[in-house]
Order: C-alpha cells, then sequence, then structure tokens
C-alpha cells in the first residue's frame, strides 16, 4: 500500500538525503582507514545520528513527527535484522533506536533507509532535532488542525538550515493541535500549540524554554497567538536571538530554556519581536499555496462513517474481559463515526518499554496494512499507534496484536512506563533503567489491580538528562551514583497535561534498587486508601500533599 | 590473598572502531575482547605507561581509557564500577526476549 495520507519525499528530499549518504559512506572509510582522527570523524557521525554507546554504535533513526507507513516500518525491521540484533528500541523522541550497528554497515543502513524516504540526519548534534507531535495527529476527535503540515514545514525549514547547524545546544520544537496535551508541549525548547481565538482564527500559542534535564523548566508563553504564515519567520527570529545569545561557555547553561530564565520572558519577548520586525515579510511569510501544497498530502484518508455499535465486539467485551480492558485503555475515539485509534502497547509485562522485535515490527506492519490504511504512529510514550482502525475490526485487531504480544491493557496505566535505555546501553547514565521499569512492571501485572489503580505514570531516568522525563511523571524515577552503588530518587506530582503541566517534588532519600517496586507500592497503596471517587494518583497527591506518602515510604521518623 | 579492592590495579580499555565491541589490551600490544586477557598495571606509574601504550596502538580502537578492576586469589580480575562491569559482561537483562515473539 503506498503512502498516501502524509508527506512524501520529493526529487529534492530524495538528492539531499542520496548526497548526505554518499558523504557519509566516505567519511567512514576515511576513519577506518586512519585518514581521519576520532576527533574529526565524531561530528560528523553524530550529525548522521551515530552514537557510541557502552557496546556498540547506536544508530537513531528519525520518524518525523512520528509518522510511519507499514512499508517504513517493515524496511525498520529488515535493517534491525540485517545490520542489528533483531530489535529496536522507540524513543521519546519518537524515533527508533538501534542498538548494535557497526560502522563499516551504518551506510549501508542509511541507503537502505533512504530506500523508504528516510534519514538519521538531526538526530543528534547542536542542531533543531526531529519536530514531535501528537501522536493522535489526523484522526483525533478533539484536533483543530493537523500538526503534522507545520511539523512538515518546520522539518523542511530546519533541515540542515545553515545558520542553525551550530546552535548552543540541541533545540527541541513540539507541535500539538489539540487542546488536550499529548506531546508535552511545555517542556519543550519551543512548543507550538494551534488554537482557535475569539474571532474564529487559528493560530499558534508560542512557548519558549521549557525543558527537563539538568535544569527542568516549564516553558513560558512568547506569543499568546501567532498566525499560521508567520510561523517560520517567527522561528527564525527566535532561534536566531539564542543563537546570539545563548550561552556557549558551559555545557549545562547552554539551552534556551537558561537564556529565559536568565533574562526573562519579557526580555526574550523584547529582542524576538524586534528581530521579528526586520523579518516577518522575508521569503520565510508562508505563501497560501505552500501551506496548501503542504496540507494536501496530509490529507485525511477517505473513511466511510460506520456503525459505532458493532455486535461481535459488544458481544467480544462481555466475554472476554481481557478485550474489555483493552477497549478501556488501549482505543480512543476517532474523528470519523465508526472508527478507533489504538494503541498497541510495547509494555508487556516485565519487557524492556519500547522495544520491538524485528518480527514484532512486521506484525505491526502487517495489522496497519489490513487495519489502518497503512499507517502508524509512535508516541512519546514509546508505544505504537494504529490511526485509523474500524470499530468493526477491533477483534481482529485485538487478536493479532496479542499474537504479538502487544495487546497488553495498560496504556496510561502503571506500567506504561517511560524509560530510558540507561546505564545497559548509555555512555551518560548513572543507573540502570530497564531492569528497574521491569521489577515494577512484573509487580503490578495485573490488568484488574491496574485498572483499579487507574490513570498513573511512572517515567524513570538513568541520569539526571531526563531522557525517561522523571521530572513529570506522577511519580518520577531517577537513578544516581552514590559511591557506586545505585540509588534511586523517588519523586511526585509531575504532569504534563495542559493547564496542569507541573514538576515533580524530590519525596525523600534515594533508596536502593531493590527497594523501588517496594517504594512504589507502598505509594499506590496510600493513593488507594486516601482516593476519593475519580481521583487519579497524581489529583489525590495534590489534595492531600507529600505527607501521607512520604510516611508510606520512609514511616513517621 | 585477600581479593584486590584496592583500585590500584588498572587495565586498558576501549571501543573497536569497526564495531564499537568492548575491548581490552593484552600484554603483547593487541587488543582482545577478553578481560582475562588484558594486561594488568599494578600501580599509578605502571597505569599511566599502559595507557600511554594503548593510545600508541588505538589505529583500530576509539579514545582508550584505564579501567579499575579488582584481582581474586585466583587471577581472576572484574571491574570495580557497574559501568565497567556491565561493558565487560554485557546487558543485565535479556535484550531479545522480545524476538521469541514469532510471527507467521
Amino acid at each position: 500500500m503506498p503512502d498516501t495520507h502524509f508527506y512524501r519525499y520529493d526529487a529534492y528530499d530524495r538528492a539531499l538525503v542520496g548526497e548526505r549518504i554518499a558523504q557519509f559512506r566516505d567519511q567512514v572509510r576515511r576513519r577506518i582507514a586512519g585518514e581521519l582522527t576520532e576527533e574529526q570523524f565524531k561530528p560528523l557521525r553524530l550529525t548522521n545520528g551515530l552514537y557510541l554507546q557502552l557496546h556498540a554504535y547506536m544508530l537513531r533513526i528519525a520518524i518525523p513527527y512520528g509518522t510511519i507507513s507499514a512499508r517504513q516500518l517493515r524496511k525498520l525491521a529488515e535493517i534491525a535484522r540485517k545490520y542489528d540484533r533483531g530489535y529496536g528500541h522507540f524513543t521519546t523522541r519518537q524515533n527508533l533506536q538501534l542498538n548494535w550497528i557497526r560502522l563499516e554497515d551504518a551506510p549501508d543502513a542509511l541507503a537502505m533507509l533512504a530506500e523508504v524516504d528516510m534519514h538519521a540526519m538531526q538526530t543528534s548534534g547542536n542542531v533543531i532535532r526531529n519536530v514531535t507531535a501528537d501522536h493522535f495527529a489526523g484522526a483525533a476527535v478533539d484536533e483543530i488542525e493537523d500538526p503534522r503540515i507545520w511539523c512538515e514545514i518546520v522539518r523542511q525549514w530546519s533541515t540542515l538550515h545553515p545558520e542553525f547547524s551550530f546552535l548552543p545546544r540541541k533545540f527541541k520544537i513540539a507541535i500539538t493541535g489539540s487542546p488536550n496535551d499529548r506531546v508535552a508541549v511545555r517542556v519543550h525548547d519551543v512548543g507550538l500549540r494551534l488554537w482557535r481565538n475569539g474571532q474564529g482564527e487559528v493560530g499558534f500559542e508560542v512557548i519558549v524554554g521549557g525543558g527537563l534535564g539538568r535544569t527542568p523548566l516549564i516553558g513560558k508563553t512568547l506569543r499568546e497567538f501567532l498566525p499560521k504564515d508567520e510561523l517560520l519567520a517567527y522561528l527564525e527570529a527566535t532561534l536566531r536571538v539564542y543563537n546570539r545569545y545563548g550561552r556557549r561557555d558551559n555545557l549545562y547553561k547552554a539551552r534556551i530554556k537558561i537564556l529565559v530564565h536568565e533574562i526573562g520572558v519579557e526580555k526574550m519577548r523584547e529582542e524576538v519581536e524586534a528581530e521579528y520586525a526586520a523579518t516577518r515579510n522575508s521569503a520565510l511569510k508562508l505563501a497560501p499555496e505552500t501551506i496548501e501544497g503542504i496540507a494536501r498530502q496530509f490529507a485525511p484518508p477517505p473513511l466511510r462513517a460506520k456503525r459505532t455499535r458493532v455486535p461481535e465486539v459488544e458481544a467480544l467485551k462481555l466475554e472476554n474481559r481481557a478485550f474489555a480492558l483493552w477497549l478501556k485503555s488501549n482505543v480512543a475515539p476517532h474523528r470519523v463515526a465508526g472508527h478507533a485509534i489504538v494503541t498497541a502497547s510495547l509494555k508487556p509485562a516485565g519487557a524492556p518499554p519500547g522495544d520491538a522485535s524485528a518480527a514484532q515490527m512486521e506484525g505491526v506492519a502487517d495489522i496497519a496494512d489490513a487495519y489502518s490504511q497503512g499507517e502508524l504512529r509512535v508516541s512519546h510514550e514509546q508505544n505504537l499507534v494504529f490511526p485509523h482502525v474500524a470499530i468493526e475490526s477491533l477483534p481482529a485487531v485485538w487478536r493479532a496484536l496479542d499474537a504479538l504480544g502487544f495487546a497488553e491493557a495498560n496504556v496510561g496505566k502503571i506500567t506504561d512506563i517511560i524509560a530510558c535505555p540507561g546505564l545497559d546501553y548509555c555512555a551518560l547514565a548513572n543507573a540502570r533503567s530497564i531492569p528497574v521499569a521491569q521489577s515494577i512492571s512484573t509487580h503490578f501485572a495485573s490488568l484488574a489491580r491496574q485498572h483499579d489503580i487507574g490513570d498513573l505514570k511512572i517515567k524513570i531516568s538513568g541520569c539526571i538528562n531526563a531522557c525517561g522525563h522523571h521530572h513529570v511523571g506522577h511519580i518520577g524515577i531517577l537513578g544516581v551514583d552514590r559511591n557506586g552503588v545505585e540509588l534511586y530518587q523517588i519523586s511526585l506530582g509531575g504532569d504534563v497535561d495542559f493547564g496542569n503541566t507541573a514538576l515533580g517534588s524530590i519525596l525523600g532519600p534515594a533508596v536502593e534498587a531493590d527497594k523501588v517496586v517496594e517504594a512504589v507500592d507502598a505509594l499506590v497503596a496510600t493513593y488507594l486508601e486516601a482516593r476519593i471517587d475519580g481521583e487519579r494518583f497524581v489529583d489525590t497527591y495534590r489534595r492531600l500533599g507529600a505527607q501521607p506518602f512520604k510516611e508510606s515510604v520512609y514511616g513517621n521518623s | 590473598m585477600a581479593k584486590n579492592l584496592s583500585g590500584d590495579l588498572l587495565v586498558a580499555s576501549a571501543n573497536r572502531l569497526v564495531d564499537g565491541l568492548v575491548v581490552y589490551l593484552d600484554d603483547a600490544g593487541q587488543w582482545t575482547p577478553r578481560l582475562d586477557r588484558a594486561a594488568l598495571a599494578r600501580d599509578k606509574g605502571e597505569g599511566a605507561f599502559l595507557l600511554e601504550r594503548a593510545r600508541a596502538e588505538a589505529f583500530t580502537v576509539v579514545d582508550p581509557f584505564l579501567v579499575a578492576v579488582s584481582e581474586d586469589e585466583d587471577g581472576t580480575i572484574e571491574p570495580l564500577s557497574l559501568r565497567e562491569k556491565i561493558r565487560a559482561a554485557g546487558l543485565t537483562f535479556d535484550a531479545i526476549a522480545a524476538e521469541a515473539v514469532r510471527y507467521a
């Protein structure tokens, strides 16, 4: 099935990617031949998404705004099988990481990627990274406009942008077209939220200076309402101010959030608006035909309204508890009657979060072809999404996912854990993340119990860089190294829901690895005892404060 | 002899250039994936010399560095830090359990 409902490369895109691979192939050859030193080569491999981790090279492949076709996913599986160890890891930036790539194979892997219009550019380095979007984009009931149109416009503008190829630090942009934030828009360098003003016009709220990592900060509104056709000019002005004033003397103070924090959002706004005044009517002002041309490529698939109550679905719901729970947690409403959005959980009990084998990727691609217009999304919560499934097909999709091990009815529940790769893979990590996630996932495996507990987001990072987003977990877990011992710091109350975005507060002293599950269990028990009707874990925490939770973990002393 | 945990014992390690594999410098100046064949420096002076040798042999590896190890009574050496234990022994969980799921 062709990729018909999202952006397709044109000749320019293909030539650019092809040239880049040819350059990289030569750079790899020269490195292996000893003509380039590691110091010379490192920035070249990083700009092609190739990291050197603890045990091997890791290739980070861009999945633009998390949208991928079945054909592309099959190619990722083929690359994983041919050049890696037969599996990959979906990340919080909606990318895929292959953890065992050989340097000498990397150019061939990139050439295979290019066969399906994919690449690994700008998945590393101090550049504008892969732009993330709502994983329900193009299908969500609550969507004002498809954010991927704007992601693609930003992608084209930012790819190899000469002025922004050496920013003070990496730069992450997220775009949502819905009032329900599914992209964590306030914890990005720039977050863009499409909304409709009092005059009925749709534009962007521009949020700047959010981020996690060593210094977590919630972004501030730079512009309440930006007309859509001015997006690139305004972004260019913002990046130009950051490029000019962002610190380059201290790695830990180089992100735009530090600049905004230090000079204040008012001064930042003044600087950006001054820059913007000089450029707003430049070539960056988007012509209607440019926007329409991109938008046409994201035209929704031709779904016909169908019946919403399907006897087979209703019957299976009554006879099979697992299916009934899956409908509740993994199936979301679709804008077209008789259809649904299905999330395949990449978090089966006890498994590394976000990992999929080549066989599983191929299985998911088959399901997408059969039941979801050949389309998929990667969520920042490390799951895969089928955006367009007819309700009458839900039993078949559920059975097919069950055969793959991806039908766990746990989306949004305590075992739907975000975890970074941690010390098992990552050269920056201080502690392991995946084994901690596995322990929690195994302990809380009972689906009935998970659904009784309700929505609860656990996020785990193996170091202060916070790739596992621990600052915004309802329960955040940060691995630290104290004199060679892995300890885990627990924080509570983080959230990324729009209007409620909050950073978690540290509960108390870090606990040993084998005490993490016990601590989470105590926190959950405290919540279950204290909750009042309809309260999620985080709501009870907000109402009661930290004290009862603290006592449950550390006692009264 | 009790297990030597002083932190004075050192081996030289790096990642192999072509595939990133973890390797150690042996007594013959070759890079080997086997920690038990690594050349052992017994004090800081020997360590500095070992690192110098490793850097001189770095054509096929990336960024050599010293790893503190312990030595058992039977001569078995093991890295002291968890990071280096993981580098030496591999992942601490079964990464390809998922691969066991076959899809026809």
